[in-house]
């Protein structure tokens, strides 16, 4: 077996938590039930991974089942990964079938018509994910193994997920063969990337609950007997503000889980608008900034705002578009029109 | 908290001695976690090298306790005290002093360089004002400054304290404090400002924790700072508050969320960073001096 194999599959099992991996290796199933019963699991894992390399060793491995046993793990830690969304153009309408074969061969021959050294492997999933990874090389090196391209593609959508190899120059080829592959004319980036792929998803495809109104207002927890005297009018006051705060949150917001998103950034190039009382900067240039908000749930996270105090309710549009605008990344220029208030958001 | 301010602070640094550059430029770029610290009693600059000795003792000794600073790896620690004279405000302020532990390692040669592995430096600018009736035998550097492993800094710390009875503290820089900081470095005048001026909020109490940056382009913070700011070389309370409302305000009509509601826990432009957990960057050596002179009127409002 080469050397940069054993290494190879020695790293990828170093990287998996100890209790994970006999069940990663049976759905590699490269080693058989026989082979898995002698290992012990029960031991560092810098011994349990070169058990399983001398494993491997009988069974002569190659880089092609190494590389699958890749894409295992990253299918199940795919979350460690920061993905970009892209959305692939037809020119004609026609749905054609889609031949996973035919996918496949396309998407080998156009790689290695550009690049000889390439390892690729795909895998294909029950919820109709194809996943393909791609090692990159130079017509004189060997792929580098360690810096891998994954790329997620449902064939009856047009978007892809990737998540980039860090060596750039790998993904203009990486679109042009998706696009030959699947019969698409062009292919474009979205401004929509997260951690959480299944969120992406969730954007994408739709599959969030959207904006509706809920019939039944949820009831507010009281708690305190409201006392009889002239307080009573206040506490109503709040009561109903906290009902409005809730219910345009549900309006905009819906009430179903919101998708899972770390980040969204914002480029503004608008104008600064002061009071002139303040006698401050009053310049016919835009003011600019850049505002990142990151939260392990953002979403969520912004939708809690309101009622905290923090934000008006309704929340501003720039926060609330995310998921259906489908896009995290944002350049906001003032609009050109009788409502200086508004943005435009190319 | 600054209810003075001399005109001192944007002008470049007093030309007193010549600044040894290579000695001030080992201070920038470096997360400096800061502390206050009382008057030491007794310390003598002659002695300095009688002070490396006992201090490297004390932590070879700490380490054969079993006070494991670096778990299997055999180091001997290498302590050097020097004064740094040009880190002062005016004549009255006592020369900084710099402590730095170096280590070889055993099994590595004779001829082997020694690496850095902490360094700390106490100083004061023009902190005398504040230090007016300060007994005799008492030096007074209010300002401690730490880079490295906390466990160093707590082995140092300890025999300071111990050999000249004084307290060391954490000073942390409260969300005033940072906004006082962000507008005086958003208008300082730099050849070349490359950073941003960058405010970073938190708002922890929510369910889901979130975060916020907003970094202004530094021209337009400069801007909006030269047109808030009326006397030049003089700040006001008032004049911090309008930079940071207008700031908000801006913030506000386009996402509705208050700003100030939120904590201010990081500022950052091209003069320096400053986190709320005390942990300053400094990154321009002309505004050292006014930075520094900042921070010990921070330490010493803590001790007093």
């Amino acid at each position: 077996m080469d050397e940069t194999v054993a290494e190879y599959i020695r790293r990828t099992v170093l990287k998996i938590p100890r209790d994970e991996i006999k069940m990663m290796l049976q759905e590699w199933g490269f080693l058989s039930e026989a082979q898995l019963q002698t290992l012990n699991f029960h031991q560092i894992k810098d011994n349990i991974s070169q058990e399983v390399v001398q494993l491997c060793e009988e069974n002569s491995a190659d880089i092609k089942q190494a590389a699958a046993l890749d894409i295992i793990y990253n299918h199940i830690y795919q979350n460690k990964r920061m993905w970009s969304v892209y959305q692939m153009k037809k020119s004609g309408e026609e749905l054609e079938y889609f031949d996973i074969t035919d996918f496949k061969k396309k998407f080998k021959r156009r790689l290695r018509s550009a690049l000889k050294n390439v390892t690729i492997t795909f895998k294909e999933y029950e919820d109709n994910a194809i996943w393909i990874r791609v090692a990159w090389g130079t017509p004189h090196k060997k792929p580098n193994q360690y810096k891998p391209s994954y790329v997620v593609y449902h064939s009856q959508t047009p978007y892809v997920f990737i998540s980039s190899s860090v060596l750039k120059s790998t993904l203009p080829l990486l679109c042009q063969a998706l696009i030959v592959a699947s019969n698409y004319h062009d292919i474009r980036e979205m401004e929509l990337r997260s951690h959480s792929l299944n969120s992406l998803k969730d954007i994408v495809f739709k599959r969030y609950s959207q904006n509706f109104q809920t019939d039944t207002p949820k009831p507010l927890q009281g708690g305190n007997v409201e006392p009889e005297n002239a307080d009573i009018r206040i506490v109503e006051e709040n009561k109903s503000e906290k009902e409005r705060i809730h219910r345009l949150n549900q309006e905009v917001f819906g009430s179903g889980p919101q998708p899972k998103l770390e980040f969204a950034q914002y480029r503004l190039e608008t104008m600064f608008k002061s009071d002139p009382k303040m006698d401050v900067l009053d310049k016919k240039e835009p003011f600019r900034c850049l505002v990142k908000f990151s939260s392990p749930h953002l979403l969520e996270s912004l939708k809690s705002l309101a009622p905290a105090g923090m934000a008006d309710a309704p929340l501003s549009p720039l926060l609330t578009c995310i998921p259906h605008k489908a896009r995290n990344y944002f350049k906001i220029r003032e609009k050109k029109s009788l409502y200086p208030e508004s943005f435009v958001s190319p | 908290n600054f209810n003075f301010f001399p005109f001192l602070l944007f002008s470049p640094p007093h030309p007193q001695e010549k600044a040894d550059p290579q000695k001030t430029a080992f201070l920038l770029r470096k997360a400096w976690t800061l502390y206050s610290v009382t008057p030491l009693y007794g310390f003598r600059r002659a002695r300095l090298r009688d002070y490396a000795r006992l201090l490297g003792a004390f932590i070879a000794a700490e380490k054969q306790k079993g006070l494991a600073v670096e778990v299997g790896v055999e180091l001997d620690i290498k302590v050097a005290l020097s004064s740094l004279p040009d880190i002062r405000g005016s004549e009255l302020d006592q020369a900084a002093l710099l402590v730095q532990l170096s280590s070889r390692s055993r099994a590595s040669s004779r001829n082997s360089e020694d690496k850095p592995v902490w360094s700390g430096w106490f100083c004061s600018v023009f902190g005398d004002d504040l230090f007016e009736n300060v007994p005799e035998h008492f030096t007074c550097l209010p300002l401690f400054l730490s880079h490295g492993a906390e466990s160093y800094t707590s082995l140092v710390g300890s025999w300071f304290q111990k050999t000249f009875d004084c307290c060391f503290r954490r000073l942390a820089i409260s969300p005033l404090n940072l906004s006082w900081m962000v507008a005086m470095w958003a208008g300082c005048k730099l050849d070349r400002a490359t950073s941003a001026v960058e405010l970073v909020f938190s708002v922890p109490r929510l369910a889901q924790p979130l975060d916020i940056s907003y970094a202004i382009h530094p021209e337009d913070a400069q801007a909006l700072w030269d047109t808030v700011q009326k006397t030049p070389g003089e700040i006001t309370q008032e004049e911090v508050d309008i930079f940071m409302d207008c700031l908000y305000a801006h913030f506000h009509r386009h996402f509705k969320i208050h700003l100030s509601a939120a904590k201010l826990v990081k500022v950052s432009t091209a003069v320096a960073s400053a986190h709320c957990d005390g942990i300053v960057k400094i990154l321009n050596s002309q505004y050292l001096p006014g930075v520094l002179m900042l921070l010990t009127e921070l330490a010493i409002s803590q001790i007093q």
